[in-house]
């Protein structure tokens, strides 16, 4: 099966500094991809470069069998490129129903409705509803996003990614700042969404990563060192070698 | 559902509160002591229809235009060029070739403003307007340079080849301005609630996002820009058919500061705000214009403590009061 | 022969036109970086400069001395406003710094007016620049020629500050990543205020430099900030490297457009302005930091 997903040498500098080094990854359609590694490794930037946030200095981006390298972020995101934010980045002054809503009006279309009512796009307030129902978020919907809790705002973040009716959904540290319970809660639903789409998770909660990622890519400073099952990647000693002294290691430690 | 309930009783109270503000302007001449009043009120809802499509900018996409009266004053040239030279009874006509025409010119502006980012946006606003400017000021063989735009034809305020009164008389055409006005306030009030006002919103509270949902950011902006715009270009029409004239001070930077006044003095992202800051500027500028020569450093003064201190304006007021929208 | 003195005329006028404007742009280039400000009252400073330098002129004072005076006096003027309005707005969205030096600017416009009146003023030259100097061909007015060297030698001043002194390295460390430069220790409220009041006084010796060239009257500011605006939009947000070239393009096109078309003249800066934009949307240098 060919990948619906790929990156041929990507490479992006900053000043002399290489983030990322010929990166070439594919993903499959329908599985959960993590990609780890330690702070600074390049993970971020490889999402923020597929997704068109930054450009790159060279190399390529393939997706559904086109080359999307410079494409404009939203005609990537009308495709099904969706994608969340380490930094929670949510409409903050509209409640989490609207932020949602809005998400899949871009995704259903309807936007230069110029003298139509908001509701008056009944397909995508049903869609909605269910959305935020899936996410766990209904009775929280009406609030104001500033007032949500962390937890319940990086929930939204996968919800309002959800809404554009993703193929391939990047995920950036979901689970951030999550309590234990909200961190199991988020697990499961990535883990299912794996099942209906291509699910690329970038995670430091390492018992999460082994529990629900189809494969692993491990990426240190800008380069891929190792891809494979978790149980491949837990017995690799290079990976070990690069997490050498982080503490992030230990629970891949325990696993084995 | 509950937010269509929601909103629907919230509309209900907003269409009635502006059918009283409607009907309290219709009976305003009756109690005004003189023409010169109803002339002035008539220049409140012109400038507050102005500072509602800065509003519409600022308030609902975040972008700011220093210099928004440009827009008035393009509407009014071209309003008061188009009865001079073209057909001097149209009166419809000309508010339609002025909102088409300065749309026209707005696009290619506007787009090339939108391409650059938030803050030079903001700056080309200025340097654009200084263009204008300058060509109102200098092209004297069309626009009358320095002195204005003069000897502009009265023509019929007409409704359907039924011939109403004339624009040269004040109550006649502080109606016609009202009239004018409150159709413009609902189109906004419905554009503002359309699913593009949703995006537009979106934008303001994080433009990022709203690319990586999927809006093409740049052309949503220019959507905003260019009713902003429009509804700039009727403000400017009704504003050479109230004063008869128009000169290039209508949209030096001073005047454009003034709006940017009204919008802060009303509260940005709401639609009466702008109003409401408007009848608190021109009369203040009527009672203090006659006293100190300074008036410029008393504007420059207010908008500093507005920002420092009451950047929420009066409509923020009204919100603490009524715990109500959000400004 | 008349040729080509106007040829020579007009380069040298470019460039003294386009060396104001670079001061001006820098300065402000300098209080956006580590500030986020972009400061709409800096027409105003730089016409206060102009004023200063008159008003000492008149008292008797050299004018070499109010290439010190006026930037002394414009740098006092700004570490008011950096402490009074600006450092409090630090925390908030930049539209509302936007809209409040907007603000400032009409009441420092007003101030000018207030104190020295709306006449249009003229600053006295020394005898020997209202002298003209003949280079081949080409007579020019020597006080031009001083003006292009006290450019070039605020200039120099400024890159040896900024490449050799301490509050040089950190200010530009602050522009780059300010996160890093409070990490190491460098207290950079004062590195801000320091960047505030740089630019400021850059905006003082421009005028002070300007005054006797374009006279002097109370908006003179306005021209000034538009311009500079041009050049630091053109060159790229905080790229100084792109302020020279956009600074150097808009004096060329401007002297020539004021020279053959005169009245208009600023239209076609404009439009040039936009065409460069269409093509290149962050600036000429594309290190432009857009917000």
């Amino acid at each position: 099966m060919s990948p619906i997903l790929s990156t041929s040498e990507l490479s992006r500098h900053f000043g002399g500094v290489a983030a990322l080094n010929l990166v070439s990854v594919a993903i499959e359609d329908k599985q959960v991809r993590s990609i780890i590694g330690p702070n600074g490794a390049g993970k971020t930037t490889l999402i923020n470069a597929i997704t068109g946030r930054l450009p790159v200095t060279s190399g390529t981006v393939t997706y559904l069998g086109q080359d999307i390298t410079s494409w404009p972020i939203h005609d990537r995101v009308k495709r099904g490129l969706c994608r969340t934010f380490q930094i929670t980045s949510v409409f903050k002054g509209l409640t989490a129903f609207e932020n949602v809503r809005i998400a899949r009006q871009a995704h259903k279309g309807g936007s230069l409705r110029l003298f139509a009512s908001r509701g008056s796009l009944k397909q995508v307030t049903e869609d909605t509803w269910a959305i935020l129902e899936r996410v766990g978020l209904t009775d929280k919907a009406l609030a104001p996003c500033s007032s949500l809790a962390h937890g319940d705002q990086r929930v939204l973040e996968v919800a309002i990614a959800l809404a554009g009716g993703p193929r391939v959904l990047m995920l950036d540290e979901p689970a951030a700042g999550m309590s234990p319970t909200e961190t199991d809660q988020v697990a499961k639903l990535i883990s299912d969404l794996g099942r209906e789409m291509a699910v690329v998770l970038v995670e430091h909660d390492m018992e999460m990563v082994m529990s629900i990622s189809d494969r692993i890519t491990v990426l240190h400073q800008g380069g891929i060192i190792a891809e494979g099952t978790p149980a491949e990647i837990s017995d690799n000693e290079q990976v070990k070698d690069a997490y050498l002294g982080s503490e992030k290691w230990a629970p891949l430690v325990a696993l084995d | 559902m509950a937010p269509a309930a929601g909103a629907r009783k919230h509309n209900i109270k907003e269409a009635l509160l502006f059918l009283a503000a409607l009907g309290f302007m219709m009976a305003l001449p009756m109690w005004l002591p003189n023409r010169f009043y109803i002339r002035l009120v008539n220049e409140i809802m012109i400038y507050g229809l102005l500072a509602m499509s800065l509003d519409v900018l600022l308030g609902y996409t975040g972008l700011l235009s220093f210099m928004h009266t440009s827009y008035l004053g393009i509407g009014a040239y071209i309003t008061g060029l188009f009865l001079m030279h073209v057909a001097p009874g149209s009166l419809w006509l000309a508010i339609l070739v002025a909102v088409a025409a300065t749309m026209l010119v707005a696009w290619p502006v506007g787009w090339v403003q939108v391409r650059t980012g938030g803050l030079p946006f903001a700056l080309l606003t200025l340097a654009f307007g200084m263009m204008y400017f300058t060509v109102a000021w200098k092209w004297y063989s069309l626009t009358g340079g320095d002195d204005g735009l003069m000897g502009m034809p009265r023509p019929d305020i007409t409704f359907f080849g039924l011939t109403l009164a004339s624009s040269g008389d004040s109550h006649a055409m502080y109606y016609f301005t009202l009239i004018v006005v409150a159709v413009c306030l609902l189109l906004t009030w419905r554009v503002i609630h359309s699913p593009l006002g949703a995006v537009l919103e979106a934008i303001r509270e994080n433009e990022e996002r709203a690319a990586f949902i999927g809006y093409d950011v740049r052309r949503y902006k220019l959507l905003g820009w260019m009713i902003a715009c429009g509804l700039a270009a009727v403000s400017g029409s009704l504003f050479i058919l109230y004063k008869g004239y128009v000169g290039p001070a209508t949209m030096d930077a001073f005047a454009g500061a003034a709006v940017l006044m009204m919008v802060l003095l009303g509260g940005m992202g709401s639609l009466w705000g702008p109003f409401v800051g408007a009848a608190i500027f021109i009369f203040m500028q009527d009672y203090i214009s006659t006293m100190t020569e300074n008036w410029e450093i008393f504007v420059g003064a207010v908008v500093i403590l507005l920002v420092l201190f009451m950047p929420k304006g009066v409509a923020g007021l009204g919100g603490l009061l009524s715990r109500g929208q959000k400004a | 022969m008349g040729a080509l003195a106007t040829v020579v005329d007009l380069i040298l006028n470019s460039l003294v036109l386009g060396g104001v404007f670079l001061i001006v742009a820098i300065g402000l280039n300098i209080i956006y970086g580590l500030n986020r400000v972009m400061n709409l009252a800096h027409g105003s400073l730089y016409a206060l400069g102009a004023y200063a330098g008159y008003t000492l002129v008149n008292l008797g004072g050299n004018f070499f001395l109010t290439l010190l005076f006026a930037p002394l006096v414009v740098g006092l003027v700004g570490l008011v406003i950096e402490r009074v309005l600006i450092s409090p707005m630090r925390a908030r969205p930049m539209v509302y710094t936007l809209i409040l030096t907007y603000g400032l600017m009409f009441v420092m416009d007003g101030c000018l007016k207030y104190f020295w009146g709306k006449e249009t003023r003229f600053i006295a030259m020394p005898e020997f620049m209202t002298q003209t100097l003949s280079l081949g061909p080409v007579q020019y007015p020597v006080f031009r020629l001083v003006i292009l060297l006290a450019i070039a030698a605020v200039m120099g001043g400024l890159m040896l500050m900024l490449g050799r002194t301490r509050m040089g390295v950190n200010m530009r460390a602050a522009a780059d990543i300010p996160e890093m430069v409070s990490a190491v220790g460098v207290n950079l409220r004062m590195v801000q205020m320091g960047a505030f009041v740089l630019g400021c006084v850059l905006a003082g010796v421009a005028g002070a430099l300007a005054g006797p060239l374009f006279t002097v009257y109370p908006v003179m500011g306005h021209g000034m900030l538009i311009s500079s605006f041009v050049v630091v939009v053109i060159g790229g947000l905080g790229s100084l490297r792109g302020a020279i070239y956009a600074a150097l393009l808009i004096g060329v096109v401007q002297t020539l457009a004021e020279f053959f078309i005169t009245d208009l003249a600023m239209v076609l800066v404009y439009m040039m302005m936009a065409l460069i934009l269409v093509f290149k949307p962050r600036g000429l240098v594309g290190e432009g930091k857009f917000e």
